[in-house]
């Protein structure tokens, strides 16, 4: 049998497992510190509060050239979700009333639903 | 010396090495096919279990899953997910979907999945969560499936969730409840309580400034916690390429761990101060909307299933839940596996879905 230890394919993929686990053992030392906190902090609350200005600029830029927004184009796509939920609400709706089988109470069936009567082994129930 | 017949002196296999020169171009060559065709191409289609919207209303979504059995268990499941992630991690594609193992094992499944709250959702508070939310969308699955107990599952933050719900609505309607990988000691989050220190953290400004706290910065948290793994995970999957399952397995996984949410403002700062600054889930101090969220109130049978490996719960932050608990049936799982492979994923197939269900049948009359 070949040594697993001469294989080069097998020592690539062990080196970068250890590669892998030595940086992120290394890092989390060095992000355990409280002078991490403080740098990576004081950069964050710049950078988030250059950003949402930046962001506020870039929308009335956009709103200038009559062209939709990153923030329009989400609201519209999630718009579309929604309608879609909508119609298949009514889908669900349509088929119920086709099929009339839905227990009283029931809004949402679109087809009859199994009966609550499921045992669990112990109790003799069947496991399919 | 002990080398064998085949083998040199330092043990290398010397009639194999033709076959494995051969094998390594073929990969070689596949790998420049297969590359082209992962950029080409989208990932598998995830979440497709057939489902019926039951509700939506901002940032929360209800859903029921159609049953996959002839025959049901009585009390109906509720999913409560993680506010920062899709719910489709636990349903991926047919044959790797807990949902779909759920509907087979014979359980009525729902579940309550976030959508990325807008920026006037910024005021939507841990109240509109706990106190609201939730409750509707257990009102709804009582309606909907003519049961009055029911079943809640939370996974992560949704297990947080869940526990506050559990302990405010401590008289029911919950019959048994689920967590997975839920963090009760929000001190032993170390690297998480480091980058949110009360002392250079300013969360008033983060949240007054920009609203909604944006999806990269929570994915940034998460990856920062394991800063090396993107890249090698780039690594294998171009080393795997040539792998199809592999490729398949790695666009899910990924498309999922990137599909981050953004956490809603007011939602956000609550978070930051009452659980990471203050620990008020573990020093029973926690309260919402005035109500007081005692976990030790909790009397329902409960399973926390928690991951060997988990570097974003680890286990000391999880571990707290059961001992605080006041349920006289309760148990703690501890699986192979991360924070995610342990709900998602081979590892998940083999160990924590055959485990649930052999607890929760019996719970479920």
């Amino acid at each position: 049998m070949a040594d697993k230890s001469n294989d080069p394919v097998a020592l690539w993929q062990h080196m970068i497992g250890e590669m892998e686990k030595g940086f992120n053992s290394f890092a989390n030392q060095a992000m355990a510190s409280p002078e991490f906190s403080k740098v990576v902090n004081q950069v964050g609350g710049v950078t988030a509060g250059a950003q949402k200005q930046l962001s506020d600029l870039m929308e009335k830029y956009l709103l200038g050239l009559n062209l939709p927004s990153r923030a329009q184009m989400v609201g519209m796509a999630e718009r579309l979700a929604a309608i879609e939920g909508q119609l298949n609400e009514i889908k669900a709706l349509l088929h119920q009333m086709q099929g009339n089988s839905a227990a009283p109470g029931r809004t949402h069936a679109a087809a009859p639903r199994p009966p609550r009567t499921k045992r669990p082994p112990s109790a003799g129930g069947e496991q399919k | 010396m002990n080398a064998t017949a085949g083998l040199n002196p330092a043990g290398l296999d010397l009639a194999s090495i033709p076959e494995r020169i051969q094998s390594e171009v073929q990969r070689a060559i596949q790998r420049s096919i297969k590359g082209v065709e992962y950029i080409s191409t989208s990932g598998p289609s995830l979440g497709s279990t057939p489902k019926d919207i039951l509700s939506v209303r901002g940032t929360m979504n209800l859903y029921h899953y159609r049953p996959l059995a002839d025959e049901i268990y009585r009390v109906p499941i509720l999913i409560v997910m993680a506010t920062t992630n899709r719910g489709y991690i636990l349903d991926m594609v047919p044959g790797q979907s807990f949902i779909e193992f759920l509907l087979k094992r014979g359980y009525d499944v729902y579940m309550l999945d976030w959508s990325a709250p807008k920026p006037e959702e910024k005021s939507l508070r841990m109240e509109d969560y706990v106190l609201d939310f939730i409750p509707d969308c257990v009102r709804q699955v009582q309606r909907d499936s003519g049961e009055t107990d029911v079943t809640v599952i939370g996974y992560c933050f949704g297990g947080v969730l869940s526990l506050l719900y559990g302990s405010i609505f401590a008289d029911g309607p919950m019959k048994n409840l689920i967590c997975f990988t839920t963090p009760v000691d929000f001190r032993e989050m170390k690297l998480f309580q480091n980058f949110s220190d009360r002392r250079y953290f300013d969360v008033d400004h983060l949240v007054d400034s920009i609203g909604n706290v944006p999806p990269e910065m929570i994915l940034s948290s998460f990856e920062m916690l394991r800063p090396a793994s993107r890249a090698a995970s780039q690594v294998k999957l171009w080393e795997n390429i040539w792998n199809d399952e592999f490729v398949k397995s790695y666009r899910m996984f990924d498309r999922w761990a990137t599909d981050t949410l953004p956490l809603a403002g007011e939602y956000f700062r609550t978070i930051t101060k009452d659980l990471m600054w203050d620990n008020k889930l573990y020093n029973d101090t926690m309260s919402v909307g005035g109500l007081k969220a005692d976990i030790s109130k909790i009397k329902v049978p409960i399973l926390h299933a928690v991951a060997e490996h988990d570097h974003i719960v680890p286990y000391d932050a999880a571990k707290p839940l059961i001992q605080k608990i006041g349920s006289a049936d309760k148990e703690e799982v501890m699986l192979k596996g991360g924070h995610v492979s342990l709900v998602a994923g081979a590892n998940a197939i083999k160990r924590l879905w055959p485990k649930l269900d052999s607890w929760l049948c019996e719970r479920s009359t």
